[in-house]
């Protein structure tokens, strides 16, 4: 059985009200769940917070969980929708929804250096700088940050970031090209706000 | 873009467009081919391939952790989780 079969029989027999269940899943994304929640949120006490309303969430939803998808995306998606409510109860927080206008493609690759570029060796000897890359990633709007952190920091699949944002898998990729281009951008200003 | 050119069958911002996809492995193999023909006649979209690969994969290199939560996180989300 595959780690995601395994997961989905979890949430299955979660569903059926199997608290060990529930325990096993808590303890299987419990990592992935709160560094998602830390990129998204910025702050370990939140983060912890969100965690944990993840899982009471999922406590009382799971019944009705009918396997649409996958467990690790509902999860997720479950995740990044109390991350947006902690955010927005913190006074003064710009939410997801009303944050970052979308950019023409052309305009975010110039601004990434398309058809400037200079030194492909020099660049990738700049960014094993973690660091930089660290401020890079925290300059991004929300948006931006939460695509990269499930596809590219905790690996799940094009359909499971796609459930998890409620998108379709074209709009994810859509989504997901832009902030990689948003973050090359950041990544040649030095990892500061370019907005 | 000044130098929006089009090379083996591709323009320059069709290239832009599907980089993401191409450094991904997602193109079909035709697609794959036309990109790398594009790349192979066009220094500036070689270059700025590069560079966005080489972002792409420093940030899966580095900064993709498989850390587990602190211990206290831990021990207080099961303590939640047990009080209902």
């Amino acid at each position: 059985m595959s780690p995601l079969d395994a997961d989905g029989e979890l949430c299955r027999k979660a569903a059926g009200g199997d608290r060990q269940a529930m325990s096993a899943l808590a303890s299987a994304y419990r990592g992935p769940l709160y560094r998602f929640a830390r990129r998204l949120v910025q702050d370990d006490a939140l983060a912890e917070d969100v965690l944990q309303e993840t899982f009471l969430t999922a406590l009382r939803k799971v019944g009705g969980w009918r396997g649409e998808g996958t467990c690790r995306g509902w999860l997720f998606s479950i995740a990044r929708t109390e991350a947006l409510m902690a955010k927005r109860r913190r006074a003064g927080e710009p939410d997801v929804s009303a944050e970052e206008q979308e950019e023409e493609l052309p305009a975010l690759g110039l601004a990434a250096g398309w058809g400037a570029a200079m030194d492909p060796e020099a660049l990738a000897a700049k960014v094993e700088e973690q660091a930089l890359l660290e401020r890079a990633l925290a300059a991004l709007g929300p948006t931006e940050r939460e695509i990269i952190a499930l596809r590219d920091l905790e690996g799940l699949s094009g359909e499971d970031t796609a459930q998890a944002l409620g998108l379709s898998v074209a709009a994810m990729k859509s989504r997901l090209h832009r902030a990689r281009l948003a973050l090359v951008a950041a990544v040649k200003r030095g990892g500061h706000d370019g907005r | 873009m000044a130098g929006n050119k089009e090379v083996g069958g591709l323009w320059c911002f069709d290239v832009l467009e599907r980089l993401s996809e191409y450094v991904d492995g997602e193109l079909s193999a035709s697609e794959r081919r036309k990109v790398e023909a594009h790349l192979e006649g066009c220094d500036e979209c070689t270059k700025f391939g590069g560079e966005f690969g080489a972002v792409v994969k420093a940030l899966k290199a580095k900064l993709a952790s498989r850390e587990d939560v602190p211990a206290d996180v831990a021990r207080r989300l099961e303590e939640a989780l047990a009080k209902r």
